[in-house]
């Protein structure tokens, strides 16, 4: 793994999460969810809302008591154990700050509940609010601060415990898109420095690729797949998988070997196959123009014409529809500024590898 | 401020929001002369007003029944005996209707509705016949009674025609008002606040405390205030449920206004409730002030 920091030890057992479940009169919103997580280890739950990511972090926080299953931290057994004794620091989308509170005190909650000396504690807040670069709005309180300050108190509030596991519930999506980037990189900081093993709820696929060691993607209440970002995305495990993390072309057809019959084309695939199946396809791994793009190795190339129906200037990329047989196909080039702009109506070349096709058995 | 910044920034409307807001004000403002500062003001010239034993009032200015008043054991007590009973009737309805306030600003959907208008009802009821309800459960002879004797009491307690009826009724009758003005104050409760303070260590309890119980401060302060007011003006339940052995600021002023004909006494006892919820008034801002 290139990512900088410390490396998360091999040992994977720190948190155990085994058959996991969460049932509701009729759904189960969290279905025997079971996954292993090392000590230091910063792990995605992602998903679309109503996946279940959020309702497995509160089980494991304690504050949703689970239907089914374990949680194990460290070898101990907190499936029953109440949230005030489980140790673990959440922060949540709302920020959930003691309104009635100012800064300092906000953050010293948790160490006051620990009965940590006085002395102890000035100290303490001290460092975590420096941590969090908010010295000398001690005195503020919550209401007197950004959203951006008081997502920071609340970081600054759960790190100070220095809990055993530190839970992210959608912390940014309050925030707008630059403050968004900055707290990404600066809470990534500080988990790698502390060294704390963390869970980071988010329906965010950029927010999960660019942070996280690790990614558990979620699907109506199971897991799909658990990954390193690049697993994900080079080897998503299923189609869900695949069109939720990035964007995807997304055909269906019919398999006979390693090629695909979909709406008049005949597609070169990855691999072989057999009977209805799904190809989906990254829009920027499609080349347009007629040179095309080049298989070095010898490997299968598909290459077809089409009609652009469509083309979206969208800064730093330009994307474009083509009509190609029956099929719609996206297609994504970065914007190197020499002005060769597809237009809509024009006939184009579009070429694309083999080996990036993902092929998916089709849904029944 | 709206109102200066509107006609700061466009000086052409100024001219026509303000006789609009005058006019919209109009009326309650005389409602409000005629119907309560012209009466009260009339009341304080009263009780500076001298009076014949038959109840003729013979004009003039004397402090006397001020003083008279002040000076006199029997309504030092009465005064003092009023706020405490107002006080301790006020605490009990704040412990009793705490808890369902706080199950109803929680509770969600039909079930809610359905619990709010459980606890408006009584208020459908004239406070009369609630009172004559107590009477027949607290009497001698009453539910409470008949259920304790047969559990092998000898003697009926006396729950009624005294200062217990009184206390018991009362925070009854007020509970509705106190639900609704904890539920009004309880904006600032926020459920995941509460939930941090789990995860940071707290226990239940220790939640209640710490950020339960601050944060609906606003609600407690309003709603003790409201209930405070309405006991020390409350007269017909302590009447009927005080069977004439508890004497009150209220029934005090109806027996000297209307049984001893003496208004000069009643308009001054009638001053000093006003200076009571002035006070009052006086505490509750200076608490929400040291909330906010």
């Amino acid at each position: 793994m290139a990512r900088a920091g410390t490396a998360p030890s091999q040992d994977k057992a720190f948190l155990v999460l085994h058959r996991l479940r969460k049932a509701y009169d009729d759904t189960l919103a969290v279905d025997d969810l079971t996954l292993e997580i090392a000590k230091g280890e910063l792990v995605a739950f992602l998903g679309p809302s109503g996946c279940g990511k959020t309702t497995s972090l509160r089980m494991l926080a304690g504050l949703t008591p689970a239907s089914a299953g374990r949680i194990v931290v460290e070898g101990r057994d907190l499936t029953h154990v109440p949230p005030y004794q489980r140790d673990m620091g959440m922060v949540f989308q709302s920020y959930a700050l003691f309104p009635h509170m100012n800064v300092a005190r906000n953050v010293a909650f948790g160490l006051e509940m620990r009965k940590v000396p006085r002395g102890e504690i000035a100290q303490r807040v001290v460092e975590a609010i420096a941590l969090v670069r908010l010295t000398g709005r001690e005195q503020r309180r919550p209401s007197e601060l950004s959203g951006g300050q008081q997502q920071r108190v609340a970081l600054a509030r759960a790190l100070v415990i220095r809990p055993s596991i530190l839970l992210f519930d959608e912390p940014l999506s309050n925030l707008d898109a630059k403050l968004r980037d900055e707290m990404r990189t600066e809470i990534r900081e500080i988990q790698q420095r502390l060294g704390i093993t963390s869970i980071f709820v988010t329906h965010d696929q950029v927010e999960a690729l660019t942070m996280c060691d690790r990614i558990a993607v979620m699907h109506q209440g199971r897991l799909e797949q658990l990954g390193t970002p690049e697993d994900l995305y080079e080897r998503p495990a299923t189609a869900f998988v695949a069109s939720f993390v990035g964007r995807t072309n997304r055909l269906k057809g019919i398999a006979r070997g390693d090629t695909v019959e979909t709406g008049g084309l005949s597609l070169r695939t990855c691999g072989t196959h057999q009977g209805d199946v799904v190809v989906m396809m990254r829009p920027h791994r499609i080349v347009l123009g007629e040179a095309g793009c080049v298989s070095a190795d010898g490997r299968a190339v598909n290459r077809m014409t089409g009609c652009v129906i469509r083309t979206v200037y969208a800064g730093d990329v330009v994307q474009s529809d083509v009509r190609v047989a029956d099929s719609i196909i996206a297609v994504e080039q970065s914007n190197r500024g020499s002005g060769e702009l597809p237009a809509v109506g024009a006939t184009v070349t579009l070429s694309f590898l083999a080996r990036d096709t993902l092929v998916y058995p089709a849904a029944p | 401020m709206s109102a200066v910044a509107l006609s700061a920034n466009s000086p052409k409307n100024a001219g026509r929001v303000q006789p609009m807001a005058i006019a919209l004000l109009l009326p309650i403002t005389i409602v409000s002369l005629v119907g309560f500062v012209a009466p009260v003001a009339n009341l304080l010239v009263l009780s500076f007003q001298k009076a014949e034993g038959t109840g003729a009032l013979l004009g003039g200015f004397t402090t006397e029944t001020w003083t008279t008043v002040l000076q006199d054991m029997f309504y030092l007590h009465l005064i003092l005996n009023s706020i405490a009973t107002s006080l301790v009737i006020t605490v009990l309805t704040l412990v009793t209707s705490y808890p369902i306030a706080l199950y109803l600003h929680r509770s969600r959907g039909s079930w809610r509705n359905v619990l709010l208008v459980l606890v408006i009802s009584p208020l459908l009821l004239s406070a009369v016949v609630r009172t004559y309800g107590w009477i027949a459960i607290l009497s001698d002879q009453g539910v409470v009674n008949r259920t304790l004797m047969f559990f092998g009491m000898t003697s009926p307690i006396r729950l009624v025609f005294n200062m217990t009826g009184v206390v018991i009724g009362l925070t009854e009758i007020l509970m509705p008002y106190m639900i609704l003005a904890l539920l009004a104050g309880f904006g600032h409760l926020d459920r995941q606040a509460e939930e941090a303070a789990l995860t940071l260590g707290a226990t239940p309890f220790t939640v209640f405390r710490r950020i339960i119980l601050p944060l609906s401060l606003p609600g407690i302060a309003l709603g003790s205030l409201l209930c405070f007011v309405l006991a020390v003006s409350s007269f017909i339940t302590p009447k009927l449920l005080g069977g004439g052995r508890v004497f009150l600021l209220a029934t005090e002023i109806y027996d000297q206004a209307i049984v001893s004909l003496n208004w000069p006494v009643a308009a001054t006892l009638s001053g000093v409730i006003l200076i009571i919820f002035g006070t009052a008034l006086l505490f509750y801002t200076r608490l929400l002030k040291s909330v906010m």
